[in-house]
Formats: structure tokens, sequence, C-alpha cells
């Protein structure tokens, strides 16, 4: 599901809600799956990219709230966060091309038109959306909500390393070191709070280029170079997934961003520094 | 909001590239070939990571490969699939800690044989601790998990 691995674990309940209740939170992933995937042409995303430049479209309210916080965090970066992206990243190769290939690359800020009863519209026709920078967050928190709801007092939710951890309980969660994949750079300790990373490089799993990266930086138009990782925690897994992106592009200059969202981060530069905002380093155990 | 600054120490960078106590037991081809001795033909499944063994044309298994944290470093380790997604083998291929070796036992990795996607994998319950490898044995045991989770029902 979403391209990745999807790992649930809960405590503290009976053996038997618990069962059901996982269940449930595989479904929400399911959906979210189903709702927002770029490569399915029934998902949402894939009725947006066929005919919202041409009219409205109606979306689920999930969809229509990932859109939301896309379009927010486009205004509060200037533009660093960009789901209108795609056709960069199939100009690379790391999505198919659906559309005529050679159709212009258009970023601006009111490409969407979010419209009253869930309806969206884009500005043109060449507007083609990927929520790959922000939906695997989503179906984090909605699987945590579906836990909390059936009365799971706690546990954590792992989509491939964007993760959120819920309850009393505090998770130790590695993080890979970009540079030496086989070395964890530290350890963090997570406790009702969501995690998420992005590297410059391609994982085991993946394959590919190493070095190369699925962030784009929208000034350029092509993969970011400064930065060899970053982790971000956030209170709601969305956020902190769609923040390692802006992260990746802005380096330390993303700080008061950072702070508006009540969000911190670590950051791996290639020369092996590393740099944690304030209030969180002691969270942050570096392998010696 | 302001930020701390560290550099990773220069000592962790060196043994990164070659950690002191790395020891590589098996290479991939090795593994593959321990696990399924039959085997004329390994097919790339998924690029580095998954392989079709097969002997005169009949699938004889999967060999999955993959990492989990030891206690601050990886452990390589493969499982080897029967086709119908049972546990055949698991083998540590790469450990580079000085300690928690032990998870190499082969009395302790004979536990995993067997083992389906419906299976426990608690350690403590159907998969045994190691004292002094406690971190090793949960990692690779959720490890053997998660793979069956993954693959044990998809790859035939």
């Amino acid at each position: 599901m979403l391209g990745t691995f999807v790992e649930i674990e809960v405590a503290g309940a009976p053996r038997s809600e618990m069962d059901g209740a996982i269940d449930a939170a595989f479904d929400a992933v399911a959906q979210v799956h189903r709702l927002m995937s770029f490569h399915e042409p029934d998902s949402d995303v894939g009725r947006l990219n066929r005919e919202a430049g041409t009219r409205p479209v109606s979306v689920h309210a999930w969809t229509f709230r990932v859109l939301e916080t896309a379009v927010e965090l486009h205004r509060c970066s200037g533009g660093r966060f960009d789901i209108t992206l795609a056709p960069a990243l199939q100009a690379i190769g790391l999505l198919p091309s659906l559309k005529d290939a050679s159709a212009p690359i258009l970023c601006s800020p009111d490409a969407i038109e979010l419209l009253p009863d869930q309806a969206v519209r884009f500005r043109s026709t060449d507007v083609t959306i990927d929520l790959g920078g922000i939906a695997k967050g989503f179906a984090v928190d909605r699987a945590v909500a579906v836990l909390r709801d059936l009365g799971i007092p706690s546990g954590m939710v792992n989509a491939g390393g964007d993760l959120r951890a819920f309850g009393a309980q505090t998770h130790t969660v590695h993080i890979r070191d970009p540079r030496h994949p086989s070395r964890s750079v530290c350890r963090i300790e997570v406790t009702d709070a969501a995690l998420a990373s992005t590297a410059r490089r391609v994982d085991l799993v993946d394959g590919g280029e190493p070095g190369s990266s699925a962030v784009i930086d929208p000034a350029t138009q092509r993969p970011v170079i400064l930065i060899d990782g970053v982790t971000v925690r956030a209170r709601s897994c969305m956020v902190a997934d769609a923040l390692t992106k802006i992260v990746m592009i802005s380096g330390t200059d993303a700080d008061e961003l950072l702070e508006s969202y009540q969000a911190d981060a670590l950051l791996i530069f290639p020369d092996g520094g590393v740099q944690i905002t304030s209030d969180w380093h002691h969270a942050v155990h570096l392998a010696a | 909001m302001n930020w701390v600054r560290y550099t990773l120490p220069a000592a962790a960078v060196v043994s990164a590239a070659s950690p002191a106590y790395a020891v590589r037991y098996l290479s991939i081809e090795e593994a593959q070939k321990e696990a399924f001795p039959s085997a004329t033909q390994f097919s790339e499944v998924q690029a580095g990571r998954v392989w079709k063994a097969e002997a005169g044309g009949k699938a004889v298994g999967f060999f999955v490969f993959d990492r989990v944290v030891g206690k601050h470093l990886f452990i390589d380790y493969a499982v080897a699939l029967t086709p119908a997604g049972a546990v055949h083998k698991v083998e540590i291929l790469e450990y580079r800690e000085s300690y928690g070796g032990d998870i190499r036992s082969p009395s302790w990795l004979a536990q995993f044989v067997g083992k389906t996607a419906g299976s426990a994998l608690k350690i403590n319950g159907d998969i045994r601790n190691i004292a002094g490898a406690t971190l090793s044995s949960t990692h690779v045991t959720e490890g053997v998990k998660r793979i069956l989770a993954a693959y044990g029902n998809r790859l035939r």
C-alpha cells in the first residue's frame, strides 16, 4: 500500500479488540491509497488530473482535506511545497507520464481552486498534481484516528518511515545514515507525536540512482542537493511528511515555518554535520 | 527557534566505512546457494532484494535479502521462503557489532523454519530471546515477521 510497507503495533487492549482495530486501521490506509494514488485512473487524484482543468470535480472529504493542507503549506513555504510538480517528477522518470509529455511545467500558487461542497478546479488543463509528498502521512493519521476511536490506548503506525506514536508509551526510532545506509545516525524517542524522514538516497528497496532524490526544488525543477537527510517531528504525520520536503529545500531557513507548526527537525549535511532544533535535541541520541 | 549543531564524530564515519567488527559470513550469492542447493537459477523479482530460486524451470522458493538495526549497526540477513510462503531458512550474512553475534547460532535460527505469515513470531513467545543479544534477536524476529507479512502470500 502507498508503495511501501505499513506496520501497525498496538498495546493495552484485549487481543480480540486489537485485531479488529488493526484491520479497521489498515482499511483506512487502503482507502487513502485508493483515493490519492497517482497511478490509479479512478482515484480522486486520477480524476482531478484528467478533468479538473476543464470543470470542477467533487472529491472525497479526505482528499479535500489533504488538498487544503497542501495549498496552505504552499502559501506558507513561499511555494516550496508544491503538489503541481508532478511534471518535473515525470521528466526525471519518477512518475509515469499521463498527459502530453511536452506540456509546460506550470507552478502557480493558485493553480488549484478549492470550491464549496468539496469541489476542486484547476486553473488550466496543464496542471497535474501528485500527493506523494503528503498522502502517506495523512494515511498514518487516519489509521491512528481509527485505532483511537476504537479505544486502543497506545500504539504506533509506521508507513515506510512516516510514523506516528500515540498514547503514553515512548517508542525508539532509528534514523538511517543517508551517507552510510548500513549505519544508524541516531535514535529518537517518540511519544505521542509523528515523525517523517526523507533522504537524498534511494534506499535498499527502491533501487535507482543513489544520490538522487524525489524532492524537487520548484525554483530549479531539479532534485535538491543541499542536504543529505531530514527528519521532522510534528503533531500530525501529514504535516511532518510535507515539512520534510520543505526543509530538504530550505534547510535551517525553515525554522519559522517549523515553529508555526510546532514542529522540530533534524538535518544531516553531506559533510557529516547534524543540526537539530534546540527544543528537540534532548530526545535525539546520536550514535557515538 | 534555534539550531543545535553537532558534527558526527570522525571515528564514527571511519568505522562506518569499515566497522571495526564487521564480520561478513556470506555474500548474497553464497547465501542463496546455501539456502537452495538444488537451484540452478536465481532471477531477481525485486532488484537487490527478492530472488526467485528455480531448479529445472520449476520454482523451489524465494530468497529475500533484508537489513535490520542490531543495537547501533545494521545486520544483513536473508529469509529463504518455500514456494508456499513459509520460512525455509534464515541466514545472517553480515554482522557489524562486537556483541550480540549469538543470533547466528543455528539452533536459534532454526526456530523460524516453517513459520508463516500467520505465525505469532513473538520474542519469548514462539521465538526464544538470547541473553546479551536482546535487541539483535528482537529486531531480526521483527524483520522476519515483516518479510512474511509482505511476501508470505504474495510471491506465489
